[in-house]
């Protein structure tokens, strides 16, 4: 089976001229870190095609999303559930407007059915009721990527691309959040294939994460 | 959603501006009228006044205005907003999600401010009629008077032309501050620069598609 997501020598463009060949496995969980300067921030963004790197390719369930024409990319992208850095929520609408923002513009569901899933989804990661009319300004870190989270797995992906999703948690919502994310288990291993970029990993995680790689100078290496 | 978006553009850029477009539409009829009953009056030419009303104000001075407020107020708003929105990683996060940030963001802005733009025109033309006809009255034109000349310089060109001026100005109002909002690169540094840009581009557009106008029907 093809892996939902693969890296072909995508260039970093960092200083030591180092690229990235990879294979994020399906139903399970690989994670990259590296600093602030070894390219580590652009994977995500190159995956979703936001980014074109200036050699190689990223492919997502065997397509290159930044060749798409751009209605062609948008519509794949709601294949892949995202968590940006920062989170990305708009800051003008409630944690709930946030989460159903995808619903609402990239399916044809009736707003009574959005209405449903959204309070299954917030349940799930964990928001209250008393948190759903929040802004994010209002709302603490936490809170924040459990908005976010609910919003990438608004469709139900079998790819989630988590950029930087540990910064700022604590170790106890950071594993919630991480297994929430995998989806459950199969018998194949977790339901969802996920790829987490960031510059550390908390503790409480790193016993989920199936394949653990390292980014330094130029060079990926694989520590699990 | 983008319905509520369009609901809320046209909230603050229509609604919330239709105090300032009363008030400056009100002096400016007012000035132009009194001084002009005064002047024309001693010349025995009051009936000018009609054209006066009607070239000078209804279809020249009111949407430039009308234009230039609603540049100011919302044109630096939207560009601020938009540059924020961009900043923040906002803009990223929606094109992740595979949603299109001129979907949800620029289309919004850009039809509130054609309604806008449009809707306040009237209002500012509304307005100046009245403010004229106090003036005209002050003065010691009857007010039969004033209508009938006023109405007799009107032409089916003004009403046209108040079409096109508010939907070329509310495309330009609309669209100038969000490519420059969007334009930002992810620094807050950017956001009051945009703003800036924003609006002096906005202004220089609307005087230039104004100064064509002109060429174009005259």
């Amino acid at each position: 089976m093809t892996a939902p997501l693969i890296f072909e020598a995508v260039a970093l463009d960092d200083p030591h001229g180092g690229s990235v060949s990879l294979e994020v496995p399906g139903h399970q969980t690989l994670c990259i870190v590296g600093d602030g300067g070894s390219g580590v921030n652009r994977l995500a963004p190159i995956a979703l095609g936001l980014e074109s790197p200036s050699v190689g390719r990223a492919l997502v369930y065997g397509e290159d999303i930044s060749r798409m024409p751009r209605a062609a990319a948008l519509a794949f992208r709601r294949r892949v559930g995202y968590v940006p850095a920062g989170d990305g929520l708009l800051q003008n609408l409630s944690l709930w407007d946030n989460v159903a923002l995808p619903l609402r513009f990239g399916s044809t569901l009736s707003p009574r059915e959005i209405h449903g899933r959204l309070r299954i989804m917030l349940a799930a990661v964990h928001l209250s009721e008393r948190d759903w009319a929040m802004r994010p300004a209002m709302a603490n870190p936490e809170q924040q990527r459990r908005a976010s989270l609910a919003r990438a797995l608004a469709f139900d992906p079998d790819l989630v691309i988590l950029d930087h999703p540990f910064d700022g948690i604590g170790n106890r919502t950071a594993a919630h959040l991480l297994e929430i994310a995998r989806g459950g288990e199969t018998a194949e291993g977790a339901r969802r294939a996920l790829f987490i970029t960031g510059q550390s990993v908390p503790e409480a995680v790193r016993s989920r994460i199936e394949v653990s790689c390292r980014l330094a100078k130029g060079r990926l290496t694989v520590d699990s | 959603m983008a319905v509520r978006v369009l609901m809320n553009q046209v909230w603050f850029t229509a609604l919330q501006a239709v105090g300032l477009v009363i008030v400056l539409a009100a002096i400016l009829s007012f000035l132009v009228i009194s001084q002009a009953v005064r002047e024309l009056g001693r010349l025995g030419a009051t009936e000018l006044i009609g054209a006066l009303m009607v070239i000078a104000i209804v279809r020249e001075l009111g949407p430039l205005l009308t234009a230039l407020i609603i540049a100011g107020r919302s044109g630096t708003a939207i560009a601020a907003e938009l540059a924020t929105n961009k900043v923040m990683g906002e803009v990223h996060a929606l094109e992740g999600m595979g949603i299109d940030p001129v979907h949800y963001l620029v289309l919004p802005r850009f039809v509130a401010a054609i309604v806008s733009v449009f809707g306040l025109l009237i209002v500012f033309d509304l307005v100046a009629v009245f403010a004229g006809f106090v003036a005209a009255t002050s003065g010691g034109m009857s007010g039969a008077r004033y209508f009938d000349i006023v109405l007799q310089s009107l032409t089916f060109t003004d009403a046209w032309l108040t079409i096109a001026k508010g939907i070329v100005f509310g495309t330009i109002i609309g669209l100038v501050p969000s490519f420059h909002g969007l334009r930002v690169q992810r620094s807050p540094t950017w956001v009051p620069i945009a703003a800036s840009q924003a609006v002096v581009t906005a202004i220089l557009a609307i005087f230039v598609c104004s100064a064509l106008f002109v060429a174009v029907t005259s």
